[in-house]
């Protein structure tokens, strides 16, 4: 299967296999303005929303940043659009409320401009990508990811 | 003899195989006892047998050979200094190919009278105050007065003028390059200011290097070091940006790679500056690792650690207002400081998180100057307005100018301070420039977006900003008749002509990757009403860029005549050394 037929079926049939690994349960859903509690020049701190949904199934909706890669296992969620990739510049100019999702093994995903809504588990804390040395404060391991 | 020829000519070729770096570069400038790292190396080098390398005839001593690759030789010498005069550095290279020489020339101004004159020298300015607005052009000065001081529609006169413009003692237009580019970065030229040489594209205060190490290249001193080190003056540095961004850390730090914001963190605290006031956003740079939404990759708490040097530690307007200690750190925001327009019109929950306590420049300004006033050596304090440049990259012309005005009351409030204190100079310029040009009238009330409501000559009319002001007087962006304003260098973007309270990325990614990837306009931009705009950049660029268009320098008080006509931008840094009487030749 070469990459334009991957495309086609993800764009008919977003992501449909996941679908049926995903559970009954509901997920909670987490809008980016409820990410952090107080942020202040000593660091950031999650809000108790967050904290309470660590490790459970959520769903958010955002954008995908501009990609690394054609192919990703990996992605950043933002709240809107944007015109920086995370990966790809050290200065701090995209903004701090961003979610890395990971895709589950084997799973890949083609570069989107669409919105999008991912549902998968909830990470929180500081946590360092050995391969991209990229740093997460929040993390979502999808079970699904369809277009908004 | 042809055949001789043909040797001959195969032997100059070999001859002039290995190639010679030498830095300080030929042409180097500097002042009496400026430090600087002298550094020889020798590329595509085969079998290396000797090299002479002599500082005005006699052999130079404390050299330390090296060999970072199998085909090149180094030798380095660290903080050397000369003399008044003109000095010859001459390498003569032997290898396999024969004899290479190089020749680099530098020459060292006197800043103040030598011999018996220097007797009944005395400096003009105690003080400096430097105002650097980045990315302002003479269009973003022009862009701010009218704005601020709209024409009187009676008669179209103007009502006024920024206090940058007023009762100057000089004025200079400055000319800005880089060491490897005519094209400038907020790196190099705040280092061309800070050291007078000029730097390549992302460096501070370096001259390159073969190695891949970013902070182990040869550096020169900057002022900043050089008024501590001979003076015993008293360093502040105040920027809006976030604290370890290319202008603030060329008064402090040393590095080949502007974006080593740890290292320029620490630079602050244990390098050869450490600022006595510095005050800056981005506090990601200076907290643990451990810290959520920290940039650093060890455990090095800067809040911390400043106390224990005995800093005053401050995060918010009114404990800076407050403040009175001796050495003072601020941080304001755990990234940039937003504009002015966010923190005083806007106030947008989503911008402004939990920093709703910010100082403006002109708080920053006033509590720098007081606590560095306590010297009485005198000071140097280096103000920057670091989001101009940040809003003018996006094409977002208000936020930029906004922030504009933000300075210019703090350079009012300057001078003001040098009424009382008559030996303090004043300088306001900016790093680089961007392409912003107002160039016709606007009629918001047929906006977003309509190119027929562009007006140009008397159809523009006289814009009516001002109609209302807030409560630091400035006008209020959002008035029934605007300009138009653009920007000559842009990707493909939606012009709407009108700000909005939520800032937006002009561009967003066409989600593609490697050779394909670009940005196309904002979607939600477009939605608001636009036309669309075809862009002349490169599409795989995201905002506008940076200028080589001139700068203005204004100047104040004592010394100001060191600044006039068109000048290159590194002699700045020589018109504040002659204003202050800088000789770095002596220790205090």
């Amino acid at each position: 299967m070469n990459r334009r037929t991957i495309l086609k079926l993800l764009g008919a049939v977003p992501v449909s296999w996941w679908l049926g690994r995903a559970s009954a349960q509901t997920a909670a859903t987490v809008k980016f303005s409820e990410l952090y509690g107080r942020v202040t020049v000593r660091g950031v701190e999650y809000s108790s929303k967050l904290k309470a949904l660590s490790g459970q199934k959520v769903t958010m909706s955002g954008y995908m940043a501009p990609p690394l890669k054609p192919k990703l296992d990996f992605f950043v969620l933002t709240r809107e659009p944007m015109a920086t990739c995370p990966f790809c510049t050290t200065a701090a100019d995209w903004p701090a409320d961003i979610v890395l999702v990971i895709m589950p093994d084997g799973k890949e995903l083609e570069p989107s401009v669409r919105g999008l809504t991912v549902t998968g588990r909830l990470d929180i804390g500081v946590k360092k990508d050995d391969e991209t040395g990229f740093v997460s404060l929040v993390r979502l391991y999808a079970d699904r990811v369809q277009s908004a | 003899m042809k055949r001789i020829l043909m040797t001959a000519l195969l032997l100059s070729a070999s001859a002039s195989a290995a190639k010679l770096q030498v830095y300080p570069y030929d042409g180097a400038q500097f002042v009496p006892g400026q430090h600087f790292d002298l550094r020889v190396e020798a590329e595509d080098v085969r079998d290396f047998k000797d090299a002479v390398i002599t500082l005005n005839g006699q052999a130079v001593t404390g050299l330390v050979k090296t060999t970072t690759k199998d085909t090149s030789v180094e030798w380095t010498v660290r903080a050397q200094s000369l003399g008044v005069g003109t000095h010859t550095l001459s390498v003569t290279f032997t290898d396999a190919g024969g004899p290479v020489t190089k020749i680099a020339k530098w020459t060292v101004a006197a800043t103040r009278p030598e011999g018996f004159q220097s007797l009944f020298y005395k400096p003009k300015a105690r003080n400096v105050i430097l105002f650097i607005a980045d990315g302002l052009g003479w269009n973003t000065v022009n862009a701010a007065k009218l704005v601020a001081y709209p024409y009187n529609p009676a008669n179209g006169t103007p009502t006024g003028k920024l206090a940058m413009e007023t009762g100057l003692s000089s004025m200079a237009t400055v000319t800005t390059s880089s060491f490897d580019s005519a094209l400038a970065d907020s790196a190099n030229t705040a280092s061309s200011i800070a050291t007078g040489q000029k730097i390549q594209v992302n460096a501070l205060n370096v001259y390159p290097d073969n190695t891949a190490d970013t902070l182990d290249n040869p550096r020169v001193e900057t002022i900043t070091a050089m008024l501590k080190r001979s003076m015993g003056k008293s360093v502040g540095l105040v920027s809006s940006a976030f604290g370890t961004d290319a202008t603030p850390a060329a008064f402090a730090s040393y590095t080949r790679r502007r974006g080593d914001y740890q290292a320029i963190a620490d630079q602050y605290f244990n390098g050869d500056v450490k600022p006595d006031v510095l005050l800056i956003g981005g506090s990601r740079d200076f907290i643990p690792s451990t810290s959520p939404g920290s940039r650093r990759k060890d455990t090095t708490d800067w809040i911390d650690g400043s106390q224990k040097l005995g800093y005053q530690f401050v995060s918010t307007r009114t404990e800076l207002n407050a403040a009175t200690g001796s050495k003072l750190f601020g941080l304001f925001n755990i990234d940039n400081i937003p504009s002015y327009l966010d923190r005083a019109q806007y106030k947008g929950k989503e911008t402004l998180g939990d920093f709703t306590d910010m100082p403006f420049l002109w708080d920053s300004t006033k509590k720098a100057v007081e606590t560095l006033d306590k010297n009485p050596n005198g000071f140097f304090l280096m103000v920057e307005a670091g989001m101009v440049d940040k809003y003018e990259h996006p094409l977002d012309w208000q936020r930029a100018v906004w922030d504009v005005l933000e300075l210019d009351k703090a350079v009012a409030w300057a001078k003001e301070y040098a009424k009382t204190h008559p030996d303090t100079l004043i300088l306001v310029t900016a790093d680089h420039a961007h392409s912003l040009s107002v160039y016709g009238g606007y009629d918001a009330t047929k906006g977003p977006g309509k190119r027929e409501a562009v007006g140009t000559y008397e159809k523009a009319g006289f814009p009516t900003y001002g109609d209302q002001r807030d409560a630091n007087g400035f006008p209020v962006p959002e008035t029934s008749r605007t300009y138009a304003v653009g920007f000559a260098a842009t990707p493909d973007y939606c012009e709407t002509y009108l700000g909005r309270p939520q800032f937006l990325d002009p561009t967003v990614s066409n989600g593609k990757t490697g050779a394909e990837a670009g940005f196309v306009p904002n979607p939600k931009i477009c939605g608001e009403g636009a036309v669309q705009r075809v862009g002349n950049l490169d599409p795989a660029s995201a905002q506008g860029v940076h200028t080589a268009d001139p700068l203005p320098l204004f100047a104040f008080g004592p010394g100001a005549e060191n600044f006039s006509g068109v000048i290159d931008q590194t002699e700045i840094f020589f018109g504040i050394a002659r204003a202050m009487g800088l000789d770095a030749r002596t220790n205090k």
